[in-house]
């Protein structure tokens, strides 16, 4: 398997490499769903959030009877809507190299149209198959409004384990999975638009 | 960082391995000189995700009697297919919702398309699942680590092992213990650390004869299930496919009485 992240401003691609910077949390959240069986008890493990704090993610949740209507979840969500910057793809304009126990970007860019903000779009989602390569892509367009240019210099991809029955929402974990320092800094002059795509890939 | 071109020819014990041009930076040239000096079969650069097949054959006085670790090369489609459902997936419905929010499209065992649940909500009372469980109990081959005899070669549309052996006692069967997932945790001792995960298995040949093992591959069970009021249970996903196969560079023959392990350490590479 590989994984890259592509950059591209103005729909002109101006960086493409290899993302080799998934964090402890995503080594964590595949564990407990590797470690789930069939029909089992609950497994969740701890995960990190931006904030510092600690969080449960779920590898199985919840099939057990019970008065609990409209309950279940969904273990590794990236999809974050538009305007939402709380998982998904961020962008930030932080330096620090990457660490494996890194939990955020060293200064994420927030979603926003003031000085030092980017407007979040919504993610696409795009892939591919074949017998000998494929791939699946999450893409997510920054549109700078801020009225100023806005650095951004590393990219990270957050998940989200959430669970929930018709009474309470019992579990909603946002997570850094992925964190890459770009090597180059990337000036997003106002009204431009900057798309950041992490593509994984298989092939023989 | 510089990128250094090299070319290697190392002669490992008894088996010569001819690598391939290798373009990567400089400390990953020396990961990977490492794992071939350890004779593993090993010839592709490094990658964010990857994993080791250990298979170890033991006589039926308990001695090994043939063993080795192989490179993991063979994730398949149907792997990258939930990744593709997770990526589509949002999370935070409304208390109320219910049903299959977001699916995913997978080649079952039995080679017909299934849809398996990635965001799902029970319509009746309690509810909930799994989504690549792999931690079968023992006797279970329905998924978890299978082996087989086949030596058709990968192909990432891959939905079952190409000869599977079956769970039994019978010729050509071997006796599929519970599995093993284990966290290993993070290794900050290589460079680049890696945080490992490793599964494990057993097989007894209980069948009176040598059984050969040329394939490995893992199969993940994605499970939701719901309850009525009478907590009469309803299962709305149970749907097992296959999301690794790789065929093994030898074959490991299982003497009766003897028993195989096969563990796959799947490793996360970080930064």
């Amino acid at each position: 398997m590989k994984a890259e992240v592509i950059v591209e401003l103005n729909g002109k691609e101006i960086y493409r490499g290899k993302s080799d910077s998934f964090v402890v949390n995503l080594a964590k959240a595949l564990y407990i769903a590797l470690y789930s069986s069939r029909a089992g008890a609950n497994t969740w493990t701890t995960v990190t959030t931006p904030t510092g704090g600690s969080a449960y993610v779920y590898g199985l949740n919840g099939p057990a009877p019970g008065q609990y209507q409209y309950a279940g979840g969904v273990w590794l969500a990236m999809n974050a809507p538009d305007n939402d910057d709380s998982y998904g793809i961020w962008v930030g304009s932080g330096s620090a190299a990457v660490s494996p126990r890194d939990y955020n970007l060293a200064s994420k860019i927030p979603h926003g149209t003031g000085a030092g903000q980017l407007d979040y779009e919504p993610h696409t989602i795009t892939s591919s198959y074949s017998g000998t390569s494929s791939y699946v892509e999450i893409a997510r367009s920054f549109v700078n409004k801020s009225g100023g240019d806005v650095i951004v210099r590393e990219v990270g991809l957050l998940a989200r384990n959430y669970w929930k029955y018709s009474g309470a929402v019992t579990n909603d974990a946002k997570f850094l999975i992925a964190r890459d320092v770009l090597p180059n800094p990337i000036l997003v002059p106002n009204l431009a638009s900057l798309t950041v795509r992490y593509r994984i890939s298989l092939s023989l | 960082m510089p990128r250094e071109k090299i070319n290697l020819n190392i002669d490992v014990s008894t088996t010569v391995v001819q690598a391939r041009e290798v373009k990567l930076p400089f400390l990953k040239c020396e990961a990977f000189v490492d794992v071939m000096q350890k004779g593993e079969d090993d010839s592709q650069e490094l990658e964010p995700v990857r994993g080791w097949i250990e298979v170890e054959v033991r006589d039926s006085k308990g001695e090994v009697v043939q063993s080795g670790k192989h490179r993991m090369h063979s994730l398949l489609n149907n792997f990258l297919r939930v990744l593709d459902g997770e990526a589509r997936a949002t999370g935070g419905v409304a208390l109320s919702t219910y049903g299959t929010i977001t699916s995913a499209t997978v080649t079952g065992l039995d080679g017909l398309s299934k849809t398996i649940a990635i965001e799902w909500y029970s319509s009746r009372y309690s509810g909930g699942g799994t989504t690549i469980a792999t931690n079968a109990g023992d006797n279970d081959a329905s998924y978890g680590i299978i082996v087989g005899s086949g030596t058709d070669p990968v192909d990432l549309n891959n939905y079952k092992l190409s000869s599977p052996i079956p769970h039994g006692t019978g010729a050509g069967q071997l006796d599929y213990d519970a599995m093993s997932v284990v966290d290993l945790g993070l290794d900050t001792s290589v460079s680049p650390p890696v945080y490992r995960i490793r599964l494990i298995r057993g097989f007894k040949n209980l069948s009176g004869g040598d059984v050969t093992i040329n394939e490995v591959g893992l199969v993940v069970c994605n499970f939701w299930e719901d309850f009525d009021a009478n907590g009469n249970p309803y299962i709305n996903y149970d749907v097992k496919f296959l999301v690794a196969r790789d065929v093994l560079p030898q074959s490991y023959v299982v003497p009766s009485g003897g028993s195989a392990t096969v563990a796959i350490t799947v490793e996360v590479v970080m930064g």
